[in-house]
């Protein structure tokens, strides 16, 4: 359960969601359900299938396959997986919906808003490289994505477009660092062609110039993981690489520390995201709009809670205070009419997680 | 006096046991057929959370964990990595529902943990020190 504190925007948990928590308490957003099955073939093999059901790209809550793949192990070290699988384009990408496992309320969106694709249709191969105590893990990915990106009243269909990545990992004790790579080349356009052709004056050339499709985003991410006792750190940071006009390149980052009082975890964190604006000197005025549709420069300070109530429950309440421009409005659905948008907000949050 | 004397004694030995029992040690063992002799705390820490599925001379590793309810458990991730089970149970949450790795197999019991380590030559679990016996070694 969310709320802010601005009825001119929509706060929503990642690019995925088509419209979000205003000033009243509203559940929708940070829900989800989910059920997982696993089967041993073999010594080496086995199946995985996991459903969940949450709130979606065309505002419904439709069950879903997660994920469903076969992994074989031919070794104790390597591990292919092949199917419909979970990506981590950054660190914890993974199970961003898995609420038990984490600290906060939600992963930080100043992060993670620009990750809307969660599955791909497709493999993995990791290797793991035992040196001693430490460890270091290899791991790439090539695949197709599977999904829908809600655009205002309209999706936009990414299905198909395909995404590779690789990461590598080192861990020693209570530190963990990943450093990875990952890009997708979208298959379509973005729905905007009614909209170039209403008002723009040469709609041939302003889709030209905002074609989306074939173009390549990458993404660059960086995490330190310290986990000691009662203390746990995190500090993340991304780079992206935005290679259609429609979307802005962007740097953004977050550092997490919580520690544990008994059952009690407080937490305090900051997160933040800086998008670069293009040149739109001499374009269109449709084309300078759908361009600011994608900026985003702002801060949040986050403060919360995590209670371990009981055996695999945990109830959490935090605070994200949002400060930025006025014109980062990437991040949230509904666009401001008439730039009422202040770039301040404060959300509040209460969820209870639970795992069975 | 003789009384007194008695009364002191069943004391005394009252007391020894309640210290006995609170600080009866928990050690991790490995199956005897493993080749393993010692391990590091990091070594162990690797195994429990699997993050490594081998022994250093090969040997695929069979971790035995132990069920929520057994109060070893909680002692045993307390005293390895300073973390409460809540934390244990939130880190193989993670790795079971983003599709990762299934956790180790959880026995119900000392007796359950050292059945578990003798059925394969990989396997490695927890027990009172006082429990094991020739059949498996004390590494850690």
């Amino acid at each position: 359960m969310a709320r802010t504190t601005s009825d001119q925007l929509e706060f929503v948990r990642d690019l995925s969601q088509p419209s979000g928590v205003r000033k009243h308490w509203d559940g929708r957003n940070d829900s989800v359900f989910g059920l997982q099955g696993s089967w041993q073939i073999d010594p080496r093999l086995s199946a995985v299938v996991q459903a969940t059901t949450k709130y979606r790209y065309d505002r419904t809550y439709n069950p879903e396959i997660a994920w469903a793949y076969l992994r074989y192990e031919p070794t104790p070290s390597a591990t292919l997986r092949l199917g419909r699988l979970g990506t981590d384009f950054f660190m914890m990408a993974d199970s961003r919906w898995v609420g038990y496992s984490y600290l906060t309320v939600r992963p930080p969106g100043d992060y993670f808003w620009y990750l809307p694709f969660y599955s791909i249709n497709g493999g993995d191969a990791a290797y793991a490289l035992s040196l001693g105590e430490s460890l270091v893990r290899f791991k790439a990915f090539y695949g197709l994505s599977n999904g829908q990106i809600p655009l205002a009243d309209r999706q936009w269909d990414i299905d198909g477009s395909p995404m590779t990545g690789a990461s590598v990992e080192y861990q020693y004790a209570a530190w963990q660092i990943r450093a990875s790579y990952a890009n997708i080349t979208f298959k379509n356009d973005l729905p905007i062609s009614d909209i170039l052709q209403a008002y723009s004056p040469d709609p041939a050339a302003s889709s030209r110039y905002l074609a989306s499709r074939d173009r390549r985003s990458d993404y660059y991410s960086l995490g330190v993981v310290y986990d000691q006792g009662p203390l746990q750190v995190q500090l993340m940071l991304n780079r992206i690489e935005q290679g259609s006009n429609s979307f802005e390149s962007s740097e953004g980052g977050y550092l997490l520390a919580g520690y544990r009082v008994g059952e009690v975890k407080p937490y305090l964190g900051y997160s933040w995201i800086r998008s670069v604006q293009r040149n739109t000197a001499g374009r269109q005025v449709i084309e300078a709009k759908i361009m600011a549709d994608a900026h985003a420069d702002q801060a949040t300070r986050i403060v919360g809670l995590r209670w371990d109530l009981a055996r695999n429950m945990a109830l959490k309440a935090q605070w994200d205070s949002i400060r930025g421009e006025s014109t980062s409005i990437f991040p949230y659905r509904s666009d401001p009419a008439s730039g009422q948008w202040s770039g301040r907000m404060d959300v509040y949050t209460v969820t209870f997680d639970f795992i069975f | 006096m003789p009384i007194r004397r008695l009364i002191l004694l069943c004391l005394t030995t009252w007391l020894l046991m309640l210290a006995g029992a609170a600080h009866a040690q928990l050690v991790v063992v490995v199956n005897a057929r493993s080749g393993v002799a010692a391990m590091s705390r990091n070594e162990v820490i690797n195994v429990f959370f699997g993050r490594t599925r081998q022994f250093f001379n090969g040997v695929e590793t069979q971790p035995v964990d132990m069920a929520d309810s057994h109060p070893d458990r909680a002692r045993f991730y307390s005293a390895l990595v300073g973390k409460e089970l809540s934390e244990v149970n939130a880190y193989w949450s993670r790795q079971l529902f983003s599709g990762r790795q299934q956790p180790p197999v959880k026995a119900a019991s000392p007796e359950d943990v050292m059945k578990l380590v003798l059925s394969q030559p990989g396997g490695i679990g927890f027990i009172e020190l006082t429990k094991a016996d020739a059949r498996v070694r004390v590494v850690y």
